[in-house]
């Protein structure tokens, strides 16, 4: 007979109670069946295991990122950093734990430590420093509008155009904005903007654990917005969307809050845009993890693509709408330098090719970036563009 | 082994936008993170290195303001076992001789056989407290360390020349050694580190406690960023006449 076995594991309470503080209660309904653990991006990319259905015990022993040994440690703060808040753990959940919610926990007493990824503080950084991620000088921050004809936002205006850090300074990303620029004057909705009054949303870094910088940011755009008397926003990113609307309410900072694809939507069922222009091509959709699962957005995009000529609207093969899969960018991922091999956004640039698209659309900058980025360094050429590039393009405008 | 370990709060200004504040002679912060100094979070990792290989207490040791107990508190937390910190406001301003004299006379008093600073602050980039601190203390010292490893009471020590050389040299303890970033690999704190750390406490050292008369050697008098010289020159031409008229700028700036 095989000899027992035993393996004695310290419970550390005060550990469970900090986390517990920071806001890991959800760990306490987790009863270990695993749908998280299959449901996560990270079990398709399959080269990287990791347990979701275990982090909320881990979390109620104490255990999460308390290894005595470098080594052992490193990869524990490492697993605390592989997830991109996608949410799909959530939806699948019986209970709905919010294992996100609980990483961030250890994530927010990790990063007071400095004890995070160096890749990450230097974001965490430039985001104190500019108010944006890519270090970028706030001076600058309007610029990207200079030959649109925008003007800076006042209360007669309708709403306020949101156009978050990446459309702003990122060349590619410009185009973005630009285009949604050109369609809301198109169609005679009155807005404008903050140029160089505009801050970063706070999304990434609360999601990093960066919570003071987060609370920072956020202060400052509420300010920012009541001083000019802004009330109803348009957004470029699902991400700037769901922090507006979801969590500045909590610091006193309550707007109407609508992502670009919404505002789209209602315009070319009002038929104040009416795209004309064919666009002969097969276009598949990627739901962005906050715009669908989080948001429950799923139907405006598609009206959107829907309404243009000849555009053939296919969808990923069951992983669409809520079980859409991560790109990998949320939540940090998109600045972490994971091995190639170990990339969530290539496990979905695989799914949407497999559809034999010629065009992928997508309604969040984070996602555009992610995959262009992925589709290049996997020697592939299929262009990807926003649901609102398309939309332009179909409305006779070329840039 | 009695280790000491000096180490500096900064703002991280690597990727930062830095203007210089009203009075000319220290530059805005107020929107700067601040964190261990680069080479300094390499010296506490090798102090604890030292301490898990040889035994020994690690101590750390801090000269800023109150927010540098934060600092040690990381450090405590990584592994060291004692904090200190000394006033920064009992004594400001401090150019790199003062707070060298400064550290110097709180160490004297302590017991080491290895002391421990980073090469250079990435804030005021002087280079010299831990080779002063070595000359007070009558202690041998070695800079831009690469390497560091204890045999029979000495120290093997690689470290940096210019021009890619190397140079190993043997000394005797105790010694200081101002390590060079990327000597090791600077580890995370734990969760449980961290909890232990919150408990532990940092003692505070001031203006009392120093003997003597502490004084800078040199006064900072202004802060500037250094003017941009438009020197970029756009070649034009063929791609063999760009080729020529590049070899011979670079011929004529001395470069071949
Ligand atoms: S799906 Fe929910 S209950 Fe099941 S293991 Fe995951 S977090 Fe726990
Ligand atoms: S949010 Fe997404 S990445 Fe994070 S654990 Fe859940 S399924 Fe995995």
């Amino acid at each position: 007979m095989a000899a027992k076995k035993s393996v004695t594991i310290e419970i550390n309470s005060e550990i469970r109670d900090a986390l517990i503080e920071e806001g890991a209660r959800d760990a306490y309904k987790c009863y270990q069946c695993g749908k998280c653990s299959s449901i996560c991006p990270w079990f398709q990319v399959g080269t990287y295991e990791f347990p979701v259905h275990r982090l909320g015990e881990e979390t109620l022993l104490g255990l999460l990122a308390s290894s005595e040994e470098k080594d052992e440690l490193a990869r524990e703060v490492d697993k605390i950093y592989r997830c991109v808040g996608c949410e799909a753990c959530i939806d699948q959940c019986p209970l709905g734990v919010n294992i996100p919610k609980i990483l961030r926990a250890a994530r927010r007493i990790l990063v007071d430590f400095g004890s995070y990824p160096e890749t990450l503080k230097s974001v965490v950084q430039k985001l104190r420093n500019v108010a944006n991620p890519l270090g970028e000088s706030p001076e600058r921050r309007g610029d990207w509008s200079s030959e649109l004809n925008v003007p800076n936002y006042d209360s007669r205006l309708e709403y306020l155009y949101f156009s978050g850090c990446l459309p702003a300074y990122d060349v590619r990303l410009k185009k973005v904005a630009n285009a949604t620029v050109r369609l809301l004057q198109l169609a005679g909705v009155t807005f404008g903007i903050l140029g160089e009054k505009e801050n970063c949303c706070g999304e990434a870094v609360r999601r990093i654990g960066a919570e003071k910088v987060y609370q920072e940011l956020t202060k400052r755009n509420i300010e920012v917005f009541n001083a000019v008397g802004v009330k109803k926003i348009i957004t470029t990113s699902p991400h700037c969307y769901t922090t507006f609307k979801k969590e500045y309410p909590d610091f006193g900072g309550v707007f109407e809050v609508f992502h670009i694809t919404q505002i789209l939507a209602r315009l070319i069922v009002e038929k104040k845009i009416v795209p004309q222009k064919a666009f002969k091509k097969k276009v598949v959709y990627h739901d962005p993890c906050t715009l669908g699962r989080q948001n429950s957005i799923y139907e405006e995009p598609r009206i959107v693509l829907r309404s243009i000529p000849e555009l053939e609207l296919v969808e990923v093969e069951n992983f669409n709408h809520n079980l859409s899969v991560c790109c990998g960018a949320g939540s940090g991922g998109l600045w972490q330098d994971w091995q190639r091999d170990e990339r969530i956004a290539e496990v979905r640039v695989n799914q949407l090719l497999a559809t034999g698209a010629e065009v992928i659309a997508v309604a969040c900058p984070y996602c555009l970036q992610m995959f262009e980025e992925t589709i290049k360094s996997m020697g592939k050429t299929t262009p990807v563009l926003s649901v609102s590039e398309i939309l332009y393009e179909a409305c006779g405008e070329v840039f | 082994m009695e280790i000491v370990v000096c180490i500096k709060r900064v703002p991280q200004t690597a990727e930062a936008e830095v203007k210089v504040d009203p009075s000319g002679r220290d530059i805005v912060k107020d929107r700067l993170t601040f964190d261990i100094n680069e080479a300094d979070s390499y010296a506490l990792e090798q102090a604890i290195l030292l301490k898990e290989k040889y035994g020994g207490s690690v101590t750390a040791i801090s000269l800023g303001p109150a927010e540098a107990e934060d600092t040690l508190r990381i450090a405590l937390a990584k592994g060291a076992d004692n904090a200190l910190r000394i006033k920064e406001e009992d004594f400001t301003p401090l150019d790199g001789y003062k707070t060298a004299l400064i550290l110097y006379n709180i160490i004297k008093d302590l017991k080491y056989n290895v002391i421990l600073t980073g090469c250079i602050a990435t804030d005021d980039g002087y280079s010299q407290v831990g080779p002063i601190i070595a000359e007070l203390l009558g202690i041998p010292h070695a800079t831009l360390v690469t390497e560091l490893e204890i045999k029979d009471e000495k120290a093997e020590v690689v470290r940096e020349l210019e021009g890619g050389l190397l140079e190993r040299l043997e000394i005797n303890l105790p010694a200081l050694f101002a390590v060079q970033t990327g000597i090791n690999e600077p580890r995370y704190a734990s969760l449980l580190a961290i909890r232990r750390a919150a408990k532990k406490e940092i003692k505070t050292l001031g203006g009392a406690d120093i003997q003597g008369e502490v004084k800078s050697l040199s006064v900072l008098e202004k802060l500037y960023v250094p003017p941009v010289e438009r020197r970029a020159e756009i070649l034009s031409g063929s791609m063999d006449e760009i080729s020529e008229k590049l070899v011979q700028i670079i011929k004529e700036k001395g470069l071949l």
